[in-house]
């Protein structure tokens, strides 16, 4: 055999024996692994060596496949979220969306909103004028610290904006006025939902709609149980009772569901009363409030909330608009 | 012939010796792949697409110029000595410092050359992906072109006196203190001792400071450049090589090359 076939042959068994061993390689990412590991800010910007730009967009683009491949942003991944984007708002504080990117995810604990806070006040910081970066502290403020004070704050920078919708004053009105009640987190989140177009912000949006939508309905039903107190003088056994018998005070009851979810996705959901006697809806299982207050009994439970949100793919543009 | 036409022979000479060697094509073309690639790793982003196209473009010129400009550096003068043709040049009227003005001129000459082709490559990129291009950009790479002034002067201050291996090591450690020494400055800053924080200022001034020559982000995100900061990052560039070429002719003077 010529020396020249030896070496070809060795070639071709060099190339088959990589090509084997390359395609049996475990190539799952570090993400896939779960591994969430992501260097402090100040440590990374001091070994970026002047190329901090494309360290942020490096990690940036680790937030969006971390969001990306995870079904559900349960905790754990909103709060790895908030550290790549703390990295990334570190090494190039002049990105525009990732502050907010961060801050619809930050949502499951007081901490995390407050972390998220943190990366908005930034985001003010670095682009003062942009009137969402305000907007989203304002609703943060409002909707999950329940801080009406801090949260006109915001919004009053939102309002000294170009581009700021018109209706935003009268929110901020509202807001010095103390009125932190449904009305106004619907107001917030209408703005939010016609801002995006990311569909799993929007699903998540459109859930706290829904949840609220359930709560006016509630309420609803919490007037015709005084009427039906006043009437007859003792409370209800059952919500039936408020339609049933000659005492009934309501021809029918509302649907214990978002009215907007098609009959081929109900549950099969019913009105209750709950261990306390509040009228409940058994689709939320609870009555809902706008706030963590930073008590324990606060009943927003974001886990719960985020769990019933299953993700759709993510839009080609998110850039919340005009509203 | 007078010191200014000497000095020019030298570079011109360096230039075209540069330009033949292969390593510079290779990098060039890498350079020119990295720049295109940030278009597929910016279609990973649904927002910010040309600020990552571009931070990925001014990432690639800047970490393969700097490669140029040291990697052919550290053999200037080593190359020269090597091959005796040293002997040559120093037998005719020319100083030792000429010589070694005269071998920083070209190569920068090359790797300013080279960064225009990037520039070039950048800006086509730029406007096929529809990605902003304005007056910040060209002050970045212009910024960059001095950065590279800088460099080529600490690789040929290292190649005056020591082997290449230990000039590419020296200034690839020095380029790095260079994007380092404002954290170091302000870590000595921090120090309650007085005279940590002394020692932190002295070396801050002693050691370049890469990062007045950074605008990277201001120029990706439209962001104002003001123009006296660019002034003075001209006067220090000009200043640190004017120094280490000064410091580099001392020392080669005095070389004995038997």
């Amino acid at each position: 055999m010529s020396p020249k076939l030896i070496q070809v042959a060795a070639l071709i068994a060099a190339v088959c024996a990589t090509g084997w061993v390359h395609a049996r390689l475990p190539n799952e990412t570090r993400t896939d692994r779960g591994e969430a590991f992501v260097p402090a800010p100040h440590v990374i910007e001091a070994a970026s060596l002047g190329f901090d730009a494309i360290l942020a967009d490096y990690y940036w683009l680790q937030a969006v496949q971390v969001a990306g491949v995870n079904d559900v942003i349960d905790a754990d991944t909103a709060s790895h979220l908030g550290k790549l984007v703390d990295v990334v708002t570190t090494l190039n504080p002049y990105v525009d969306h990732p502050y907010r990117f961060a801050a619809v995810w930050m949502t499951h604990s007081e901490e995390q909103v407050r972390d998220a806070n943190l990366l908005l006040e930034r985001a003010i910081e670095f682009h003062p004028e942009d009137w969402r970066n305000y907007f989203y502290l304002g609703f943060n403020q409002f909707y999950y610290l329940g801080d009406f004070e801090a949260a006109a704050s915001a919004l009053e920078g939102a309002v000294k904006n170009e581009g700021s919708p018109a209706y935003l004053p009268r929110l901020l009105a509202r807001l010095k006025s103390q009125k932190g009640d449904i009305d106004v987190a619907e107001i917030f989140l209408r703005q939010l939902l016609v801002s995006t177009d990311d569909e799993s912000e929007i699903a998540k949006i459109e859930g706290a709609l829904d949840e609220i939508e359930i709560e006016h309905k509630a309420r609803h039903l919490d007037r015709a149980r005084e009427a039906y107190q006043q009437l007859t003088g003792y409370d209800i056994l059952s919500v039936g009772d408020l339609i049933r018998g000659k005492h009934r005070v309501l021809q029918k009851l509302p649907s214990p569901e978002p009215d907007s979810m098609p009959a081929s996705l109900r549950r099969g959901s019913v009105w209750e009363l709950d261990r306390e006697g509040r009228i409940v809806s058994t689709y939320l299982g609870a009555r809902y409030e706008v706030h963590y207050s930073g008590i324990e009994s606060a009943v927003f439970k974001p886990d719960e909330q985020s769990e019933r949100q299953t993700k759709g793919p993510r839009g080609q543009e998110d850039e919340p608009r005009d509203g | 012939m007078n010191s200014l036409s000497r000095i020019y022979a030298l570079a011109n000479n360096t230039f075209r010796e540069a330009i033949r060697n292969k390593l510079l094509y290779m990098l060039l073309g890498f350079s020119v792949v990295m720049i295109s690639s940030g278009v597929v790793l910016a279609t990973l982003s649904y927002v910010e697409v040309h600020e990552i196209l571009q931070d990925m473009g001014l990432a690639a010129i800047r970490f393969f110029s700097v490669g140029i400009a040291i990697f052919v550096g550290i053999g200037l003068i080593h190359n020269e000595v090597d091959r005796r043709t040293i002997f040559t040049i120093l037998s005719k009227p020319v100083s030792r410092n000429e010589f070694l003005v005269g071998k920083w001129a070209g190569l920068t000459f090359t790797v300013w050359l080279l960064l225009a082709l990037m520039a070039g490559a950048f800006a086509i990129v730029s406007l096929l992906a529809g990605a902003p291009l304005g007056l910040d950009h060209l002050v970045a790479i212009v910024l960059i072109g001095l950065e590279l002034m800088v460099v080529v002067a600490i690789a040929t201050f290292f190649s005056s006196f020591t082997t290449p291996m230990l000039a590419a090591l020296f200034s690839v450690g020095l380029w790095m203190i260079g994007h380092l020494s404002r954290d170091l400055h302000a870590l000595g800053q921090q120090s309650e001792v007085g005279t940590v924080t002394t020692m932190a200022n002295f070396v801050f001034l002693l050691m370049p400071d890469f990062e007045v020559f950074n605008k990277t982000l201001e120029a990706v995100h439209g962001l104002p450049i003001d123009s006296g900061e660019i002034g003075l990052a001209f006067v220090y560039a000009v200043g640190y090589t004017v120094c280490t070429l000064i410091l580099g002719a001392m020392i080669f003077s005095r070389r004995d090359f038997k």
